[in-house]
């Protein structure tokens, strides 16, 4: 984990922007701080960045469109920082290639427990969700898309997960037939949402088996690897 | 009776022409019947008055008494009655028009006639049995009459008879009856025909104009009935100018309100977006405050702040959902809501009962459940959710054991920024939103939120949704 990672801070508005810059600066972070996108296109092809932070509604060019600047360019990762909160908008953000997204008004410890949870994916070989854009899964009956976020049975009924049940079965689909212990499963499940953090593994597993098995308590789809681990059985195909 | 009666403007047009059109057939035929019924009784009588020409010609015969005797025995038929007196007809209808017509007959034929009667009768008198014209040979007559459809008659049966009797030079009456043939029903056919050649003629352009009028307005009647605003395509114009310019003006409207919306939009994402940004930088600042249970208090507050405008900012915008209706498990759905709270470490079970699939967005319903069950435990502490179907409807119930709500101030409960009076609980925050919010995610999927306060006390609060709607 680089503790002096350098992070980009594109905002707008000075007042959120300073006192922000300074939280993370006390929270050891190096931090440039740009006014408008085209601030940070010339700081960006100056010096490099470990993370970009960037608000999606700003005069000139907005952030949705600074991102996909820097997704053509580089690997570094994208935070959105905006007040919008609408479901449809969090999922644009994260098609465009943003690897995380947050609304205002924010816990700033949130926020840095997110931007460590994205550098240490970065870092590692870790599955960026920016990869999986638009992929469909079909697994034993079901088909979840990832544009929409949505889980569909066989006739197409709509079956609502929570952002953390998603996000589970997104990893073990991703790694189908692999078995991934809790830790690997809270590595690449956390970080999303604000609640996400405290929920323990097992507690999502027996929702999601609940929702998606025919006995939840004797799993086909989901298994128990005895010694500390889930796999996801069964053929997955990903359109 | 008004219930039988067709509803749409096609049908009851249809219904108009349809009775106007079978009135006048009807007339028309009455008078076709009776100007044939005429026409007829002229015929019967003309015949009548040739046979009596006929035999005033033989009169002047010298043998005529010795042939009209051999004639008498040979059986022949329709050899005139010669009386003394005009004959006795019973049931006599004097027919006047046609009495003229005769007298002229004669004047015209040069024959002097001093008295000419002519009568309608249903039974012959038995004198004139063999003074008949009409009527088959060697049948007997009475027969006939008594059993007019017995075997099917060579000849239409006979409906009565015209008598035409004639006062002679010398005092003497001769008398002549027709048999009146019954009017075959065939006849009418070719005028049934007719009626509804009429009717295939008119109702099928009818119909069709009555589609081309109504069917631009069915299609207005649907987009105004689901009416969504701007975001209706505008409804193509079509029919008759009135109804073009209706729809015009529709589209018109259609455009302004959208336009109008559009324009809130944009306002409230500002509002939303400039509300939320010195809220976040007075978030980041607050980390700064030292000590620990101001700081608390602080975040608190903002988080209350930032419900409260999302509250106000999604009920601002519901009519304009970008969500689309899907068809989706709803024992899934109470269960992503239940576990947000089982999270957080309420009181919250559900009562799964079997799996109902109604279509929905999935979101906005999300929200409005919460809002029920934060309510439940703000009041009451805990809350039973459990799903009920009657008919179409389903209801989503959220149970509490809480004080309830007395009765008069249920209804006020749906009012924006409406808190139970009294409640001494001040801290149970929300936006005082929650409940308009619930009631109008509701009706946006055709139901309703119902609160009744349950016999054992605590509060039933229902989502109710209808299933199969769009």
């Amino acid at each position: 984990m680089n503790e002096t990672a350098h992070i980009l801070l594109v905002d707008d508005e000075a007042t959120l922007r300073e006192p922000l810059a300074d939280y993370l600066i006390k929270q050891n972070f190096r931090v440039q701080q740009a006014a408008d996108a085209s601030v940070a296109r010339s700081l960006l092809n100056a010096r490099d960045f470990d993370i970009i932070l960037s608000d999606i509604m700003m005069p000139g060019e907005d952030g949705l469109s600074f991102c996909r600047h820097v997704r053509e360019r580089t690997d570094i990762p994208v935070i959105f920082i905006s007040a919008k909160t609408e479901e449809t908008e969090r999922i644009i953000g994260l098609e465009l290639g943003a690897d995380d997204y947050i609304t205002k008004p924010f816990s700033p410890r949130e926020l840095v427990a997110r931007i460590k949870v994205v550098l240490r994916r970065a870092a590692g070989n870790g599955q960026k969700s920016g990869n999986n854009k638009g992929a469909v899964y079909q697994f034993s009956g079901w088909t979840l898309k990832t544009d929409q976020r949505s889980l569909l049975d066989e006739s197409g009924v709509n079956v609502p997960l929570s952002s953390g049940e998603y996000q589970l079965l997104l990893a073990l689909l991703s790694r189908a037939g692999h078995v991934l212990n809790r830790d690997q499963l809270l590595d690449m499940t956390q970080g999303r949402e604000a609640h996400a953090f405290d929920r323990a593994v097992d507690n999502q597993i027996s929702r999601v088996r609940r929702k998606i098995e025919k006995d939840p308590k004797n799993p086909e789809i989901i298994k128990t690897v005895w010694g500390g681990g889930y796999v996801l059985a069964g053929p997955v195909t990903q359109i | 009776m008004t219930r039988f009666l067709p509803k749409s403007l096609v049908g009851q047009l249809l219904l108009l022409i349809a009775v106007t059109l079978l009135i006048a057939q009807a007339f028309n035929i009455f008078l076709l019947y009776r100007g044939a019924q005429n026409q007829h009784l002229s015929e019967a009588s003309a015949a009548a008055v040739a046979r009596i020409v006929g035999e005033i010609e033989r009169m002047n015969d010298s043998r005529y008494e010795e042939r009209r005797e051999r004639r008498f025995r040979r059986g022949r038929r329709v050899i005139p009655l010669l009386s003394d007196a005009a004959p006795a007809v019973p049931d006599a209808q004097p027919l006047r028009a046609v009495t003229e017509r005769a007298v002229q007959a004669f004047v015209n034929m040069g024959l002097s006639i001093r008295t000419v009667e002519v009568w309608e009768t249903a039974r012959l008198p038995a004198a004139l049995q063999q003074s008949v014209i009409g009527v088959g040979r060697g049948r007997r007559l009475t027969e006939e009459i008594r059993r007019p459809m017995a075997r099917k008659p060579a000849r239409p049966p006979v409906r009565g008879f015209v008598v035409v009797s004639a006062e002679l030079e010398d005092g003497r009456w001769m008398s002549v009856a027709t048999a009146l043939k019954d009017r075959d029903v065939r006849a009418l056919r070719p005028l049934m025909i007719q009626t509804v050649v009429l009717y295939l003629l008119l109702l099928v352009p009818l119909i069709w104009i009555g589609r081309y009028i109504s069917r631009p307005l069915h299609r207005l009647t649907k987009v105004a009935n689901d009416f969504q605003p701007g975001k209706n395509d505008p409804v193509p114009e079509s029919g008759p100018p009135d109804t073009r310019q209706l729809i015009s003006a529709f589209n018109d409207m259609n455009e302004r309100v959208g336009a109008m919306l559009d324009e809130k939009d944009i306002m409230l994402g500002a509002i939303g977006h400039d509300l939320r940004t010195p809220l976040a930088a007075l978030r980041v600042r607050i980390e700064n405050v030292a000590d620990d249970v101001e700081r608390e208090r602080m975040i608190a507050g903002i988080e209350d702040m930032d419900r409260m405008l999302d509250d106000i900012l999604s009920l601002a915008r519901l009519g304009r959902s970008a969500e689309p209706m899907e068809a989706t498990d709803i024992s899934a759905l109470i269960e992503t809501v239940v576990d947000e709270f089982d999270d957080l470490g309420r009181d919250v079970t559900f009562k799964r009962g079997e799996r109902h699939v109604v279509k929905v967005r999935g979101v906005l319903l999300r929200r409005a459940l919460r809002n029920l069950i934060s309510n439940a435990i703000a009041y009451g502490n805990n809350a039973v959710i459990s799903v009920e179907k009657s008919g179409d409807d389903l209801s989503i119930i959220v149970e509490d054991s809480g004080p309830g709500i007395p009765d008069d101030q249920i209804e006020a409960m749906f009012d924006p920024f409406a808190r139970v009076e009294g409640s001494r609980n001040r801290a149970t925050g929300g936006s005082g939103l929650g409940l308009t919010l619930a009631r109008s995610i509701a009706r946006i999927h055709g139901g309703d939120v119902r609160l009744e306060n349950r016999p054992n006390g605590g509060l039933r609060a229902s989502i109710i949704i209808t299933d199969g709607s769009p």
